[in-house]
């Protein structure tokens, strides 16, 4: 069968993200990058919990930081992973709609994440917070602007997927990349669960 | 959907599409179980840090550990790593939090801030 065919109720496999080897390697090769993506979030965690008392002039996290819009934030990331997993469950039903409904739906509330950051970022800045302003700066905006980053970036990845196989229904090409990126959505908030305890929360007891 | 085959197929088929529908249930009740779990983590550990009742040295452990919690539950029911074939996937993942742990630990320890 050729991977690129719109698939049927009746030849549906149980697994269409892992039915081919190339989906296989995926799958692997990307759970393999989640981890090193760990590391990787590690090192800028590592430093900014080194460096989070150094505000020189500046403000403090404890005066900047704003739990209610930090709340709000949380409660739209969370929302959108389990709109990510519905997308999924709809997927391994070959109900193709539903499955861009899902996404569309994900991809708005991080939108709507990204939204909330940018306004606080511009807040910050207001009040004299900036990436040069003293080290606490370089290392918050460092810390929480490469999630904000990885959140764009999972915005424009999911809006070409579902732009590029709009039509195509659910095949054994895209099944996998769907199936990843509600992986790499997840991962995006299982970091920001890190970012809203330790920089957001500890922030606010010193 | 219609099995033109032979005459045993049609049932068998729709045993295992039956099966395959409640499995399919059965994970969306699991989501929807995680979902508000996780709800109720995040709205503990904003209430501890928000309540003066609390010691600030007990909120931060504590808030740390909810933050390890509600991420098992994003790893393991939304991600999946509790199903089938997911050996590789626990290893790859378990030695990158390894290498994490060590990074933050040794970052912290190395910076100077006095």
């Amino acid at each position: 069968m050729n991977a690129g065919e719109r698939l049927t109720d009746a030849n549906f496999p149980a697994h269409p993200e892992k039915a081919t080897l190339e989906g296989k390697n995926k799958f692997l090769g990307f759970w393999l990058f989640l981890g090193g993506e760990t590391v990787l979030f590690a090192t800028l965690f590592g430093t900014y919990l080194g460096l989070r008392k150094m505000h020189l002039d500046g403000p403090s996290g404890e005066e900047l930081f704003s739990l209610p819009l930090v709340f709000l934030a949380t409660m739209l990331l969370l929302t959108s992973s389990l709109t990510s997993v519905y997308a999924v469950l709809s997927l391994k039903q070959n109900k193709v709609r539903s499955l861009q409904g899902w996404f569309i739906v994900t991809l708005l509330l991080g939108l709507g994440f990204l939204g909330l950051e940018i306004y606080e970022f511009i807040h910050y800045v207001h009040e004299g917070h900036t990436f040069t302003s003293s080290a606490f700066g370089s290392a918050f905006y460092s810390l929480v602007g490469f999630h904000g980053a990885h959140v764009l970036f999972g915005i424009l990845w999911i809006s070409t997927l579902l732009a590029r196989n709009w039509n195509r229904g659910i095949t054994l090409a895209n099944a996998p990349k769907y199936y990843l990126f509600a992986l790499y959505w997840h991962f995006v908030d299982v970091v920001w669960v890190f970012i809203f305890t330790v920089v957001y929360l500890m922030g606010k007891v010193g | 959907m219609a099995n033109h085959h032979n005459t045993t197929e049609p049932t068998v088929h729709r045993h295992e599409e039956i099966q395959r529908k409640l499995a399919l249930k059965e994970e969306r009740k699991h989501h929807n179980v995680s979902f508000v779990m996780m709800i109720l983590l995040t709205i503990v550990a904003f209430f501890a840090i928000w309540s003066d009742k609390i010691s600030d040295s007990f909120a931060v452990i504590f808030i740390l550990t909810l933050a390890v919690v509600q991420v098992f539950f994003q790893l393991y029911v939304w991600m999946h790593l509790s199903h089938k074939g997911h050996d590789f996937p626990i290893w790859g993942m378990a030695s990158g939090v390894l290498v994490a742990a060590v990074t933050v630990a040794s970052l912290m320890a190395m910076i100077w801030t006095s």
